[in-house]
């Protein structure tokens, strides 16, 4: 009735006054976009789990300035530092994934990257020199890298399936890290290196902003430049791509060497913010949390279409869900199941068989509504 | 049009509609199937065949209309389930297990059960059985299906249907990839099947075919439904006509008139190639193609044609023998070593080694330019929407949307989208293999043009198709092969036709 | 078929490959007293938990320094893969299958012993527990634990907080991974005074998996749900508890005065932080017993009684001096 009360020549406009029409269709147009994103349901994860924080203290998410140390601090800026190593590892698995490859060795290299880095410093004379740090960065970074190429040669050169393949560095890298520390657990100290992932620029953690930059140049490569593509379509179709001219075997390699690189960098964030390389645990288990983070960012584990923004949303959740579980205080005992029924619910709101089968029931529904309404007219 | 009494309908489909997000693929469409009858479904690509046959196995959900079933409305629910309520669906794209053995595929669900769980020689004796009916014999069911050729996996397809003793088989392009004696025999089969009590949905471009074959004819177009008809209401002319919706006249006569006159006889051939062997694939090939010339490469399926193309283009590796392009000496390590010597090969294998389904229109067409320039200099947003309108208007591709995605549209358009891809590398050689297998005519005769225009710009065009006659109707110059070897070259001529190339073919190898 | 076949052989290679990479001090292998017929070396399996710690080290360094040939035994030490129990299963069996003359076992994990246990003494093999206990006890399965005293440790480390504690303080516990014997015996003996003292308020326990980096990590969610409001750390390790330490002073906090962090072990680096004024409290946790366990063997081999629990005696640090004064002769 309202609406026909409104004047003539706004003929669309069925809300109140004081509105003006195109806004609303707008918003909810936008909102709609952004729904169908691969990774919106990790971003509507991550909001509802710091709603759940903020319940527990409605503090949760203030960023306070400390005066003595020049820092913000607050839950969100750990957040971003526990997600630091897992974006980088992220990153290079989607790479990866979208070749239908799978990379399981990121969380040894992370150790073995670490371990040459520590090993490196504490026999170092002048580990507190910025020169010590960065050549331990290089070494670490080198050694990624040949790691990384050791796994694409072995998938594309020799053959061997990924899984094989990266299994066997999985346990070779950190056998490798065993061998470089002598099987401790080294430890050194250099203020420049320990500066990579404690350190603070602008108020914000160093080692997120790095992370940040990496994985956004990484994006940027792919998308500004044809490799994006050429990695799907290698992924998607190999004869095909192969046929259309694409050099699969290079592309391929490129990923995994990608891989390698990024969790060397990962390998030093987790070493650097304790000084300490845990040889059988840093890195454990962090090709798991790199998996989810990349499928919990819509790409599929088949291969062909990948989103590294997705992939950052998945790692931020990542981090996210573990900070929580520590907030809250939920127990040891219980935290893996916690953590398990999070992704499990996530992964059923994205799987297009659960979709699909919600909408058949609402549809079923509105249909035998519309039959009730029928009979009765 | 009166219902005979035991010809009961088996299946109907009224009022059937399917929509995918922009488009309306079926529009209030009907198909009456009755037992003991073949009927044809005719209409060009993207007239919404294939839609239709998925409509009614439940592989798509139909928005309205119903369909019944010995009178039931039912709701099926994909393949597996059409299956078992008796219909079985022979899909144009083989969609057997390629990595799991003959025997298993002809009889996966409906294995021969023992005491000690599945009997497997009982199996497989079953499965011979039934490829026999198909006068497949000597075929051992324990090799994987991907030893076979697609012609015979076709057949295994069919004999899966055949052990599934189903009441309604849909053949959708049964013949696209069979030589006469193969289709032959497949009629043989289907007519055995259809005096049983059958009722077969048959699906094919080859009129010829079609009016052999069938009883009635439904026609769709554009997803709309134009009619059903006895066969015997029809001709040629006039079921083109239904299916095109106006007179036929595109299928004019191609001149063979020769472009080949001003050529320099001094100038190096495009591509030359001299003692090109591959074991098992190519016995020692020297052949020479000069620009602007059409090369039809003819002979049955198997003979060697396919194997010889895939060497010209890197795709396999020759072991000995070597290659010249405009007279350079060069090595074809790879496809993308090809494509530097602007050789292109469009392959005959549309699905598997041809179009990327879940790439859009765009980037399948950009594809192989984008390659040969490298990942690091992308071509530009307007660079690629020239490519992609010039082609999407050249080949009149439907519909003209590059943000679609390829596995949502029909063969003919993604076969005209592969050729785009293909012309945007510019190639000096383009190797054609199979193109027009499975499409429809107006598209067919749309690719038999660019040929001809390809030419006539000094593009050398090696042409392989199935069907003689168009080779015949398209080529300068014909290779026949045989036995993985090249057995004649004839310069076309008046004296060149297909009875010709087929007599070539029959006499050598039996007077040695 | 055929590549699960190939996939299994490539693991088995890779699994064989990394193996060989570790275990430098092993000494099976194409050593000609492998069988011991005959020989006078008394073949000792010492099924060890592997890189873990600087205690782990000094522990099992120890041992091989103790069981030497010079003394009369060829050792095979065997560790396990990233602490996997399964590996130290597949060793210990190999073991009772060689026939060795005795087994050393520090498990992992504490369940899930008894079949391989009994194993051992249908094959008259006598197995003597090395630092760590089994679930259940099984008391007739072995011949003897020798081991420092984890509840009595944890005892003096909950005796050390509630003198530091005052009227009332928080305190939060950094444990190892759930389920292992040494976490449930230093909380027995922590929560045994704890429970005793009402002015010890526990506001939480979390595991940091005796890694330093996830301790940091745990600590500082911790401190900032509890408003920094935490007095006493109890880290069940040192690693742990160098974490912590790392995680306080991030926090803008001074360890050593607003919160003060005990641990156990007693490491070097445990400390040099302890003569740093970073940690409060360290007790050792001894772990230098290679000649009490080759006297447990000997008098085991002459059929002699042994106690079925040998306590290791441990000494604490609760000052920056006793550290100091300790750490020219610390060996670990």
């Amino acid at each position: 009735m309202k609406s026909s009360a409104s004047p003539p020549d706004h003929p669309g406009s069925t809300s109140g006054p004081g509105t003006t029409p195109t806004k609303p269709g707008a918003v909810t147009g936008w909102l709609k976009r952004l729904f169908r994103l691969p990774w919106a349901g990790a971003i509507a994860a991550i909001i509802v789990l710091l709603a759940i924080d903020l319940m527990a203290d409605s503090s949760y998410l203030a960023v306070s300035y400390n005066s003595s140390t020049g820092h913000l601090v607050g839950n969100l800026i750990d957040i971003m530092r526990a997600a630091a190593p897992v974006l980088m590892i992220a990153t290079g698995m989607t790479l990866v994934i979208a070749t239908a490859g799978i990379d399981l060795s990121v969380g040894s290299v992370m150790a073995a990257a670490g371990a040459v880095s520590m090993e490196f410093l504490s026999n170092n004379q002048n580990a507190a020199s910025a020169s010590a740090a960065l050549s331990a960065l290089a070494l670490a970074l080198a050694l990624g890298t040949v790691l990384g190429l050791a796994n694409g040669l072995l998938v594309t050169a020799v053959g061997l399936q990924p899984f094989i393949s990266t299994l066997v560095m999985m346990l070779a890298a950190r056998g490798l890290a065993k061998v470089i520390t002598g099987g401790q657990n080294a430890r050194a100290t250099s203020e420049p290196f320990r500066f990579i992932a404690n350190g603070y620029v602008l108020g914000l953690p160093v080692v997120f902003l790095i992370a940040l930059v990496i994985a956004a140049s990484v994006a940027l490569v792919c998308r500004r430049t044809a490799l994006g593509m050429m990695i799907e379509a290698v992924g998607l179709n190999p004869r095909a791509a192969r046929l259309a001219g694409l050099r699969s075997r290079g592309l391929i390699l490129t990923t995994y060497v990608v891989s390698g690189l990024l969790a060397a960098i990962a390998g030093v964030f987790a070493t650097a913010s304790v000084m300490v390389v845990d040889v059988s645990n840093t890195g454990y288990l962090m090709e798991m949390d790199a998996i989810l983070a990349v499928v919990i960012g819509g790409t599929s584990l088949a291969g062909g279409k990948f989103s590294l923004g997705g992939a950052a949303a998945g790692a931020l959740l990542i981090a996210t869900l573990d900070k929580t579980v520590l907030f809250l205080g939920v127990p040891a005992s219980a935290t893996p199941a916690f953590k398990a029924a999070v992704i499990i619910a996530l992964c059923l709101l994205q799987s297009q068989r659960a979709r699909s089968w919600l909408a058949s029931i609402k549809a079923s529904r509105r249909s035998r509504a519309d039959q009730t309404e029928a009979v009765a007219a | 049009m009166t219902e005979p009494g035991p010809n009961r309908p088996i299946v109907e489909m009224k009022g059937i509609t399917v929509e995918f997000p922009g488009v309306r693929a079926l529009d209030d469409v009907r198909l009456e199937l009755r037992a003991g009858e073949v009927h044809a479904l005719m209409g060009e690509n993207g007239a919404g065949k294939s839609t239709l046959i998925k409509a009614l196995t439940g592989v798509y959900r139909i928005d309205a209309g119903q369909i019944l079933l010995d009178g039931e409305p039912i709701r099926l629910s994909g393949t597996r389930d059409a299956e078992a309520h008796g219909i079985s669906t022979v899909y144009q794209e083989i969609n057997l297990c390629t990595n799991i053995s003959i025997g298993e595929n002809v009889m996966l669900g409906q294995e021969v059960r023992g005491r000690f769980g599945i009997n497997w020689r009982k199996t497989h004796a079953a499965a011979r059985a039934a490829l026999e009916l198909l006068s497949l014999t000597g075929i051992d069911t324990r090799a994987p299906l991907g030893s076979l050729s697609l012609a015979v996996q076709q057949l295994v397809a069919i004999a899966r249907a055949v052990v599934r003793h189903s009441r309604v088989l849909i053949l959708d392009e049964p013949t696209s990839s069979l030589d006469a004696r193969e289709v032959a025999n497949l009629f043989e089969v289907v007519r055995q099947l259809r005096d049983s009590g059958v009722a077969i949905l048959f699906v094919s471009h080859f009129l010829d075919q079609v009016f052999e074959l069938s009883d009635r004819v439904t026609v769709l177009r554009n997803g709309s439904y134009v009619g059903q008809y006895a066969i015997t209401e029809l001709d040629q002319m006039s079921l083109i006509a239904k299916m095109i919706g106006r007179e036929f006249e595109a299928y004019q006569e191609i001149a063979s008139s020769s472009v080949l006159d001003s050529q320099d006889d001094a100038a190096p051939p495009a591509l030359a190639t001299t003692r090109l062997t591959r074991r098992g694939a190519i016995a020692p090939t020297s052949l020479s193609f000069r620009r602007g010339e059409v090369i039809g490469l003819a002979g049955l399926l198997g003979s060697g044609r396919t194997e010889l193309a895939r060497l010209l283009f890197g795709a396999d590796r020759a072991e000995s023998g070597s290659v010249m392009v405009a007279g350079r000496k060069v090595s074809l390590s790879s496809p993308a070593a090809a494509l530097a010597h602007k050789i292109a090969l469009s392959s005959e294998n549309r699905r598997d080694e041809g179009v990327i389904g879940d790439f859009t229109v765009r980037e399948n067409i950009i594809l192989a330019r984008q390659a040969r320039r490298g990942w690091a200099r992308p071509l530009s947003r307007r660079e690629q929407d020239e490519l992609v309108s010039k082609y999407t208007r050249a080949f009149d591709i439907r519909p003209a949307d590059p943000d679609r995605l390829v596995r949502f549209m029909s063969g003919g358009n993604q076969q005209k989208i592969l050729l785009g891809r293909w012309l945007a590398t510019e190639p000096q050689v383009l190797i054609l293999d199979e193109p027009t297998r499975g499409i429809d005519i107006g598209a067919k005769a749309d690719i038999q043009n660019v040929v001809r225009d390809l030419a006539a710009s000094g593009v050398t065009v090696i042409f392989i198709s199935s069907e003689l006659e168009e080779v015949v109707r398209l080529a300068d110059r014909i290779v026949v092969l045989k036995d993985h070897r090249v057995i004649a070259e004839l310069t076309n001529g008046p004296d060149v036709s297909v009875d010709a190339i087929v007599g070539i073919i029959a006499r050598e190898g039996q007077t040695p | 078929m055929k590549k699960t076949c190939l996939a299994i052989a490539a693991l088995a290679l890779a699994v064989s490959l990394t193996a060989c990479g570790e275990d430098q001090g092993t000494s099976s292998g194409g050593d000609p007293t492998t069988g011991g017929g005959g020989d006078e070396l008394i073949t000792v399996g010492f099924v060890a938990v592997g890189p873990e710690g600087a205690w782990r080290q000094a522990n099992e360094q120890n041992m091989q320094d103790t069981f030497t040939k010079e003394a009369g035994f060829d050792l095979k030490y065997a560790p396990a893969t990233n602490l996997d129990q399964k590996s130290q299963i597949d060793a210990f069996t190999s073991f009772v299958d060689e026939g060795v003359d005795v087994i050393l076992l520090s498990a992992t994990e504490g369940s899930g012993w008894e079949a391989s246990l009994e194993r051992a003494q249908e094959a008259e093999i006598p197995v003597i527990l090395i630092d760590r206990g089994i679930e259940p006890d099984r008391t007739d399965l072995y011949v003897t634990r020798i081991a420092p005293d984890n509840v009595v440790v944890a005892k003096g480390v909950a005796e050390w907080a509630v003198s530091q504690c005052g009227d009332s303080c928080n305190y939060f516990t950094l444990e190892g991974p759930a389920g292992v014997s040494v976490v449930n015996e230093r909380n027995t003996g922590w929560d045994e005074v704890a429970s005793a003292n009402p002015q010890l308020k526990k506001v939480g326990a979390q595991t940091a998996n005796w890694s330093t980096d996830e301790a940091k990590s745990v600590f500082e969610t911790v401190l900032k749900s509890n408003s920094n409001n935490i007095q006493i750390v109890f880290a069940q390790n040192d690693e742990m508890g160098l974490g912590a330490v790392q995680a306080v002073e991030e926090a803008g906090l001074t360890p050593g005065v607003d919160v003060k962090i005990a641990t156990i072990d007693g490491t070097e680096n445990a400390l040099k932080a302890l003569a740093d004024g970073k940690l409060s409290f360290v007790a050792e946790y001894n772990p230098l017993f290679g000649e009490t366990a080759l006297d447990v063997v000997r008098k085991a081999l002459a059929g002699e009684a042994v106690e079925s629990y040998i306590i290791v005696p441990s000494t604490t640090f609760d000052s920056p001096e006793a550290a100091a004064a300790a750490l020219p002769e610390r060996k670990y």
